[in-house]
């Protein structure tokens, strides 16, 4: 298997994995917000905005994978 | 309009007004500095630096009582900015209210500039996010050696020994500070570049898919505006990035300061439970 196979096999892959696990925080922390503010709707302002924050957190580590990809890219010359 | 669009290696972009000019005057001199210089970059930052300077000039020419439009939108920008900043940090935070302030203003002004027709962030490129995450990296170990002085500062890094667990625990601490103190201006840099980058390309692809759909039922020319949506994700993105670089930045200056409480034992679960938000 050749640089360009393996990469062309592993970098889409690695996305993937790394949006999975962004996908269950993201998915626990909107739970957490949305009961929150369900049991307190006048604090759904504070509450939006800690949880916008999260989400960045949460979607940079994707982001690294992401940034992979344009790294290795020109490995994967034809 | 595709060959017009720039491709370094597959990294497709929207044209902008430099890749235009360097484009159609055929200039192989101009192309090389802006395009592969990546001088074009360092231009749209004195542009965006340029515009803050000449809005927030024209915005505090006549301080009045009653303010302006101008004026008004402006002092709502520093009053809420100020109020952030001494929310997190407490009434000590007051002398880190400019810095900050101007962080997030140059950070949203410069995401939110790629999405104007014509202009290009300055943010897509690594080195203009690791250029201000180098910065705020240093200005905190700065702070953190004026404001506890460097015994004070390397007590800090070896996680505040104060008993003999504390003080066996130093070999360890120490390298875990170190190299946590090192992720931060790596993980700050690069998701602020990972976001408004992705966002970019996402752009661009969607731009290409709208004028290759019309080009598919033989219109030569324009195209769907398939990319409007990611417009609105971009703004969205472009903001939390902005609010979120400046928030990390705030809370290291905030971590680094002296704390009130020094428990012996209560110094280690505090490093503990401050060490979370460096590690992302």
């Amino acid at each position: 298997m050749d640089l360009s196979a393996a990469l062309g096999l592993a970098l889409p892959l690695g996305v993937g994995l790394a949006a999975v696990g962004s996908g269950l925080a993201i998915g626990i922390m909107g739970r957490g917000a949305m009961e929150a503010m369900g049991r307190q709707p006048e604090a759904i302002g504070k509450i939006q905005v800690a949880m916008i924050i999260g989400l960045g957190m949460a979607e940079a580590l994707t982001i690294y994978a992401f940034v992979n990809v344009f790294v290795l890219q020109k490995f994967l010359a034809h | 309009m595709e060959a017009a669009a720039g491709r370094e290696g597959s990294s497709l972009e929207l044209p902008n007004l430099l890749s235009l000019l360097t484009h159609f005057t055929h200039n192989e001199a101009w192309r090389r500095v802006l395009e592969e210089g990546k001088w074009a970059d360092v231009l749209f930052t004195w542009a965006v630096v340029l515009f803050l300077a000449v809005f927030f000039r024209l915005a505090s020419r006549r301080r009045a009582l009653m303010p302006g439009r101008l004026q008004n939108v402006a002092e709502y920008v520093v009053q809420s900015l100020h109020d952030f900043i001494v929310g997190v940090m407490g009434p000590q935070g007051e002398p880190y209210v400019p810095f900050l302030g101007s962080l997030f203003i140059y950070i949203l002004a410069m995401n939110l500039w790629g999405l104007v027709p014509g202009l290009k962030s300055p943010t897509v490129n690594l080195n203009t996010t690791l250029s201000m995450g180098l910065t705020v990296f240093l200005y905190v170990q700065w702070t953190g050696i004026r404001r506890l002085g460097v015994v004070g500062y390397l007590d800090h890094m070896a996680g505040e020994p104060r008993d003999l667990i504390g003080w066996a625990m130093v070999p360890l601490m120490l390298p875990l500070h170190l190299i946590g103190e090192l992720a931060k201006p790596v993980s700050l840099s690069c998701r602020l570049f990972g976001n408004i980058f992705g966002e970019d390309i996402l752009l661009a692809v969607f731009t290409g898919l709208g004028i290759t759909l019309l080009q598919l039922v033989h219109v030569p020319y324009g195209g769907i505006p398939l990319q409007l949506p990611f417009i609105f994700l971009a703004m969205l993105t472009s903001v939390v990035q902005a609010l979120i670089f400046t928030l990390l930045s705030t809370i290291y200056i905030f971590l680094m300061l002296p704390h009130e409480q020094h428990e012996g034992g209560g110094a280690g679960p505090a490093h503990a439970r401050a060490a979370r938000p460096e590690s992302a």
